[in-house]
């Protein structure tokens, strides 16, 4: 076969430089324009079977949309409007896939490409076609397409939470035809990405238009209800042929060591809530404040602590990631650890915090660390196992922002006592994703404790599919 | 979108009553629990205590104290008929309400005069003896009586702090006396944190139950920033969603007032460039 000649290297993606960067929380990767993509998708092999479907969670046709974009090099919109068309059989929020999923972990990790060169680089590609769709007036048309002309007939679900989980499952029901209400807690919908997810990393317009589209889709949105608290459960049922439970993983884990109460020790769901959500880093320009030192230590290594880490910095402190683990052990995305780094995040591994030190005034001054080593096995979840050695070291810091991992909220599981959970509050479901109480679903964070974005979309879609089958079999005719 | 003011009185030389839009509160909350209010765009969350909540009309009514640049906007600039941005609850948990014998509501400060008045009319219901305290600074910072919860009370005080009104002294003063007599079953209590503190340890010695308002400051109101955490009995637990109304006697109180002050810098400041900006429009 005469195929394509191998181009081993990616093609790059613009960034804004460092020093504009660090200043502002514009988004710092700027993507592909048409003649660049279409000069990355050229790179793909066209695999068949396509190990890259496997890898990604929810099974896009990646091959297939790359076709797509390249087939029609001619017709931009064209190609644009065809490959769209093929993710949003799988995933109905690309911007947002292609910007924070793992791809390297996922999709591009399989890929062929990469035993020669570089992985074809998917999840650019991904956010390329969702940014020029959307910016073209492409994925309105193509949203006709998708909308259902028989809005409301086929039943009413009650969606609860407007992260990625619910958002999809929303979306997926109104698709098929029903009544969709979701219910958010907060004053704007999102959930996770819109409070987690800064603004240099997903753009809050983006998921605005997400919304909006949803809302074309006759998607109802109540805001400032709390499930389990403003209604019940119980009264969803009443009102709703099912329920589908998306409220994330909100609960932030503590460290219980001495000094956990000073002032400017924050979690990273408070720092990040308040600078996303709250906009205060526009302090006083918006009410909510933000108090933040010269000398900022982030415990935790996730995504989450990179968020936080390259926020602080954008505020103006020197920022140290301390982690207990070691460098290859970081749970984030590869490209948020880079950006860190170029940023002028400090790391620093095998240090596990075992105080909080105050000054005079009750503000932190220090942390102090007992110093890690590895051992030779891996835990459960595949990580080295590390133990601590007996040596100290105090660090000088004015601000600590603890991301060490999130739980499932448990106001809805306290609520209503039927609802089964596990030890660490995530909901008991069988293979469809039901729960305990019949007819109400449950997915993403809420049941896996802390994952991914995708991982929640993917979940919602399930569930979606789920709640299809259950309407339809419990309106049959006995 | 937003919720409609409905009502809007001056109650102090520093305190206002607000009635708002917000039937998915007003036909779910129960006493003890809070909401959390924005004003608008550029608002913060912040937490308020509820007055009553009207099942009928969808309403509820909150004590407001002038304050910092939430409260500012919504006494100078938010007329009735405007709307708010946001308004979500019932947040926490409620009280129990049951028989106790003769129960104490202590409040001096907004919040908990706010509380005082749904919480004993629950408690006279479930056949309890009443007891209120109200207590001011001053004539100035006293509301009129149909706010305060004497309607609920069988018996009912208000203390100013110079004597200018009612009682002079602080509810703690009252409370001495009252458990003295052996009138105090249970005290519940709201409003300064600094005399919360007291009244723990006021209770403590005769093992009278004590369950107070941890006034903390939040964000979300749901449990999901660890904003309002506090020591209880050795463990970290969050007012917003573990209280508001706490065991008295379990919180660490000086690490609590602590935290209670940690933005006051920048409260500060944001006050300082609202009034200015008020003053500049002769506004005040």
């Amino acid at each position: 076969m005469a195929g394509p000649k191998l181009i081993k290297e990616r093609v790059p993606t613009p960034e804004v430089p460092v020093e504009e960067r660090v200043k502002s929380f514009v988004e710092v990767n700027l993507g592909y324009d048409f003649v660049s993509a279409v000069k990355e998708a050229e790179r793909c092999l066209q695999c068949n079977p396509a190990p890259c479907i496997q890898g990604c969670p929810v099974h896009i046709n990646i091959p297939g949309f790359i076709k797509a974009l390249r087939e029609n090099a001619e017709s931009p919109e064209e190609a644009v409007k065809n490959a769209l068309r093929i993710i949003w059989d799988d995933n109905t929020l690309p911007a947002i896939t292609g910007r924070v999923c793992p791809q390297e972990e996922q999709c591009e990790a399989p890929c062929v490409m990469g035993k020669a060169g570089e992985p074809i680089n998917i999840g650019k590609l991904e956010r390329f076609v969702a940014d020029y769709a959307r910016k073209h007036g492409i994925e309105k048309e193509l949203l006709k397409e998708f909308t259902s002309t028989e809005n409301g007939v086929k039943g009413k679900v009650a969606v609860v939470g407007s992260g990625p989980a619910g958002l999809t499952c929303a979306g997926e029901l109104a698709k098929m035809g029903y009544k969709v209400t979701i219910f958010e807690a907060l004053h704007k919908p999102g959930g996770v990405l819109v409070y987690g997810i800064p603004e240099f990393r997903l753009p809050k317009e983006i998921l605005d238009r997400e919304i909006a589209k949803l809302k074309e889709l006759g998607v109802e949105i109540k805001l400032d209800h709390i499930v389990g608290k403003t209604v019940t459960l119980e009264e969803l049922l009443e009102e709703y042929d099912a329920v589908f439970i998306g409220t994330g993983a909100g609960t932030p884990k503590l460290l219980n060591i001495p000094g956990i109460l000073l002032d400017r020790i924050y979690t990273a769901n408070e720092f990040l809530t308040r600078i996303n959500l709250m906009k205060a880093y526009k302090f006083p320009e918006y009410d909510e404040p933000i108090s933040i030192g010269k000398k900022t230590i982030v415990i935790g290594a996730g995504n989450t602590a990179m968020d936080a880490a390259r926020s602080a910095l954008r505020m103006g402190s020197e920022v140290t990631i301390a982690y207990r683990r070691g460098r290859e052990d970081m749970t984030a995305r590869i490209e948020e650890i880079k950006h860190a780094e170029e940023e002028g995040v400090k790391f620093e591994f095998f240090l596990n915090p075992v105080e909080f030190i105050g000054d005079e005034n009750g503000k932190v001054k220090a942390v102090k660390f007992e110093k890690m080593k590895p051992l030779g096995e891996k835990d459960s979840k595949g990580k080295r196992k590390i133990v601590g050695t007996g040596e100290y070291i105090t660090l000088e810091a004015d601000t600590v922002i603890i991301a060490i991992g999130l739980e499932p909220n448990r106001i809805i599981s306290e609520e209503a006592t039927a609802l089964k959970t596990n030890p660490d509050g995530t909901l008991v479901v069988d293979e469809n994703l039901m729960t305990s109480i019949p007819g109400v679903f449950a997915g993403g964070d809420a049941i896996r404790g802390e994952a991914t974005v995708i991982l929640a979309m993917g979940d919602g879609k399930k569930a979606a599919k789920a709640i299809d089958e259950y309407i339809q079999k419990k309106r049959l005719p006995a | 979108m937003g919720y409609k003011i409905t009502k809007k009185e001056n109650l102090s030389a520093i305190d206002f009553f607000m009635e708002v839009e917000a039937p998915h509160i007003a036909k779910s909350w129960k006493v003890g629990q809070f909401v959390v209010l924005i004003v608008d765009e550029k608002g913060e969350r912040v937490p308020m205590s509820v007055y009553y909540a009207d099942r009928e009309n969808g309403r509820i009514g909150m004590f407001i104290r002038r304050h910092g640049v939430t409260t500012f906007k919504l006494w100078y600039e938010k007329k009735v008929g405007d709307e708010i941005l946001s308004i979500a609850g019932p947040l926490g948990k409620p009280i129990e309400v049951k028989h106790y014998g003769n129960v104490v509501f202590a409040a001096d400060a907004v919040c908990a005069q706010a509380e005082a008045y749904a919480t004993l009319k629950a408690m006279k219901e479930a056949s309890n003896y009443t007891i209120a305290i109200h207590s001011f600074e001053n004539k100035a910072n006293t509301y009129p009586e149909e706010y305060l919860a004497k309607p609920v009370a069988d018996e009912f005080y208000i203390t100013t702090e110079d004597g200018s009104v009612g009682r002079k002294g602080h509810y703690l003063d009252i409370l001495k006396e009252l458990i003295e007599q052996d009138k105090v079953d249970i005290v519940f209590a709201g409003g300064k944190l600094g005399s919360l503190k007291k009244l723990a340890e006021l209770t403590r010695p005769y093992g009278i139950p004590t369950i107070v308002t941890v006034r903390q400051i939040m964000v979300d109101g749901t449990g999901m920033c660890g904003s309002c955490r506090v020591l209880y009995d050795g463990e970290i637990k969050f007012a917003c969603r573990d209280g508001p109304m706490m065991d008295a006697h379990k919180i660490d109180w000086d690490d609590a007032i602590k935290r209670n002050a940690r933005f006051a810098e920048q409260e500060k400041l944001a006050r300082e460039i609202y009034l200015a900006k008020l003053r500049e429009k002769g506004v005040i």
